[in-house]
């Protein structure tokens, strides 16, 4: 399959950077698939597992918040940018602190007393639950 | 007679610029310990950086649609800057450079400044800018997740109107033994002129679901991020400057401590020869 050129970076660093055949990852509106030679795109990224295929072989990663953009250089080559808040390849994740994280939030998720504690645990609670969908086979 | 009064005074100078190099050098070794860790915050934070800035500048060059509050150019009524400096003095020109370019940022148009750094907060002060928040007054502790809140009180400020254009003032870490400081714009994100007649034809971006709702997603967490990198490269600055100011002092006192004790033995002479000119006149008589 053809390849694309993907970085993937965080504020702790570069996560991936290479050639890659598919991206999956979830947006504000739910998983987009990014092939070679998409057009122009820009998006912002919402909390998922993401996924990565290079040579045949897909790795899985949790991944939330930031922007997914391609871009096009004069060369008419794209280039595709992913900037994650958090970017965490499965065989990096704690799978057991993620459980109790996940277990801590839903017990703050019980107690929250207004919304805003309400929102904060739940998005803690959707992270822990993205880190282990990535980490779970 | 005045050799001995000014031999122990010498004694007293050496002793005292001794004791100063001491501090100078604990301070170079501190600097170092900790440059070699912001060195390395420094490199893995700055790919992060480079590609959001790059992204969204290519983006906002190319960008056609002005619905979002956060691309619309506004007449600026106010700017407000975020000044990123350090906490402690001692960093040779620092601090000074870089309020020498925030200052000449800050003309034309009444500012505001959200500072980092408690000699920023100082600046502040002394200059009469009005600070929006002084919760980020220690530029050491500042986390990633510090720079998300300091990029939501900035985005709500700037939709609110508080201000119309918003700056980044930080140091740039070129190497070790240079620095520069630097002022980036972050919003509104569109160009400030645009390059007529380019040569490439402007290409269209798809948004999805729609420029408005991806800007707005956007913005925050890439502001934050350009926070979050200009932090550690001022961060990294900082103890680079510290520690080459110490070097260079540590490097005088000792300059410093061999003349006065040139000087010591030279005034220890001048007493034995006149004590012993003294006897001898005594004897004689």
């Amino acid at each position: 399959m053809e390849q694309f050129s993907l970085q993937i970076v965080t504020p702790d660093g570069v996560s991936f950077s290479g050639g890659a055949e598919r991206l999956v990852v979830r947006t504000i509106e739910g998983d987009v698939c990014i092939l070679a030679n998409h057009v122009q795109y820009l998006t912002a990224l919402g909390t998922g597992t993401a996924r990565v295929t290079v040579d045949g072989e897909t790795r899985r990663a949790a991944c939330a918040g930031g922007m997914l953009a391609v871009t096009r250089d004069s060369g008419g080559k794209s280039s595709v940018r992913l900037a994650a808040t958090t970017f965490e390849w499965a065989e990096d994740i704690d799978a057991a602190r993620a459980q109790r994280a996940k277990e801590r939030a839903e017990e703050l998720l019980q107690h929250a007393h207004d919304r805003h504690e309400q929102s904060v645990a739940q998005a803690r609670l959707n992270r822990a639950l993205t880190r282990l969908g990535a980490a779970g086979k | 007679m005045s050799g001995g009064a000014s031999m122990k005074d010498i004694k007293l100078r050496i002793k005292s610029v001794e004791s100063t190099m001491q501090i100078t050098k604990a301070m170079e070794l501190v600097a170092s310990s900790k440059l070699n860790k912001a060195k390395l915050r420094v490199e893995r934070s700055r790919p992060y950086f480079t590609l959001l800035h790059q992204t969204l500048a290519e983006i906002a060059e190319a960008n056609t649609e002005f619905s979002s509050a956060y691309v619309q150019r506004r007449e600026v009524k106010k700017r407000c800057v975020v000044l990123i400096a350090g906490d402690r003095g001692l960093a040779g020109g620092y601090n000074s450079n870089l309020f020498k370019l925030a200052a000449e940022k800050m003309q034309g148009a009444p500012c505001c400044a959200l500072p980092v750094g408690k000699k920023a907060v100082e600046f502040c002060r002394l200059h009469g800018v009005e600070a929006i928040t002084g919760a980020f007054s220690l530029a050491e502790d500042v986390s990633v997740s510090d720079c998300f809140a300091m990029s939501r009180l900035l985005c709500e400020g700037f939709l609110a109107g508080e201000f119309d254009e918003l700056m980044v003032c930080y140091t740039n870490f070129v190497s070790m033994l240079s620095q520069s400081p630097a002022a980036l714009g972050m919003l509104p994100l569109s160009p400030k002129m645009r390059r007529r007649g380019s040569a490439a034809p402007r290409q269209l971006v798809l948004y999805e679901p729609g420029s408005e709702a991806v800007y707005d997603a956007i913005v925050p967490g890439y502001l934050a991020g350009m926070l979050w990198g200009a932090l550690c490269e001022s961060f990294a600055s900082e103890v680079a400057a510290r520690r080459m100011a110490m070097d260079a002092a540590s490097k005088n006192a000792a300059e410093m401590i061999e003349d006065l004790n040139l000087r010591y033995n030279r005034a220890r002479q001048g007493a034995i020869t006149q004590e012993i000119t003294e006897i001898v006149a005594g004897a004689e008589e």
